[in-house]
């Protein structure tokens, strides 16, 4: 264990959820260090991530949040919700509006089924991720396998 | 007007041909600075013991980790990449036969079939599905459609990744 471990996150059961319920919503406010040093671990020299006269050229107000981490920040809100004993078994996402340091984006999501298949208990979840503005940067789509409340 | 194409006969000869890329090592540094720095304390990055409570019995890679890497190993020199930083320049263009100067992701769809975790040794095989141009209100840009697979030391197939690259 390292300081840096969080809480542990409860479990979910299939039994808990329900088509058409609200995941718990994850608020996220990126900042240039934030932007520096994701680019930094994942190796990227893309401009538009870190130098404010570069991006200009390109027609952007500010540096952008990397379409990643957009990614990263859904996939935490779907596996804080999922728990301990869930398993995200699919993701996608699209960048659709970019995101600046200094913005709120808030991830949320919904419940789109839940289904049985090859003995697994599957929930497939509509994603966005808006900005303070209510704009949706990040729509995508998961699908989670989540245990069975023990009897 | 339709604009001029932007994809070039090289650029289609590309679609559908597989290469292989020894990527390296995942270390447990690696695991858990992507967590810290995407402000994720999920002990399942960093506690051994929760980990192996779980389904993934141990610590393992956020589940994009894999695929949010831009470079693996060492990257290109800095007086060989693009204006924009991204790439490995070539005549002034991207290497990928593309006209175009800019470069940007569109999204990913992510299968997870196995964990990845650290000591893992990845390995990528990449194709080029397809390519379209499009007009946009600032002009034309080409959609490149990829598929990665990403497997470990023991061939077992991590990921899938469906990935769209937006050209301009």
């Amino acid at each position: 264990m390292t300081a840096e471990t969080g809480r542990a996150r409860p479990p979910l059961y299939v039994e808990d959820v329900q088509e058409g319920m609200e995941i718990p919503s994850l608020v996220k406010r990126p900042t240039t260090v934030t932007l520096f040093r994701y680019s930094a671990v994942t190796w990227n020299p893309h401009k538009i991530h870190y130098d404010r006269e570069y991006v200009k050229e390109e027609g952007y107000r500010d540096v952008l949040v990397q379409g990643h981490l957009h990614g990263a920040y859904l996939v935490q809100m779907l596996t804080d919700w999922m728990g301990s004993q869930g398993m995200l078994r699919k993701f996608a996402w699209t960048n659709r509006r970019p995101g600046f340091p200094g913005d709120t984006l808030t991830c949320r999501g919904r419940v789109a089924r839940v289904y049985e298949e090859n003995d697994e208990h599957l929930i497939d979840c509509d994603v966005w991720e808006e900005n303070q503005d209510g704009e949706t940067c990040v729509p995508g789509t998961a699908t989670i396998a989540l245990p069975s409340h023990p009897r | 007007m339709t604009s001029e194409s932007m994809i070039t006969d090289e650029a289609r000869a590309l679609i559908g041909q597989e290469s292989e890329a020894v990527l390296g090592e995942v270390t447990l540094q690696d695991i858990q600075r992507y967590a810290l720095t995407i402000g994720d304390d999920n002990p399942l990055y960093f506690d051994e013991e929760y980990a192996k409570a779980t389904p993934y019995r141990g610590i393992i890679a956020p589940p994009n980790y894999l695929t949010a890497v831009i470079s693996w190993g060492n990257g290109v020199p800095e007086d060989e990449l693009t204006a924009d930083g991204l790439g490995r320049r070539r005549d002034g263009e991207y290497a990928f036969p593309i006209k175009a100067q800019r470069r940007m992701a569109g999204g990913q769809e992510l299968e997870f079939h196995q964990p990845v975790r650290a000591g893992d040794l990845i390995t990528r095989k990449s194709r080029t599905t397809g390519m379209e141009q499009r007009e946009g209100k600032s002009g034309p840009f080409v959609l490149v459609y990829s598929e990665q697979r990403f497997f470990n030391q023991r061939n077992e197939l991590l990921v899938t990744c469906h990935q769209t690259a937006i050209m301009r």
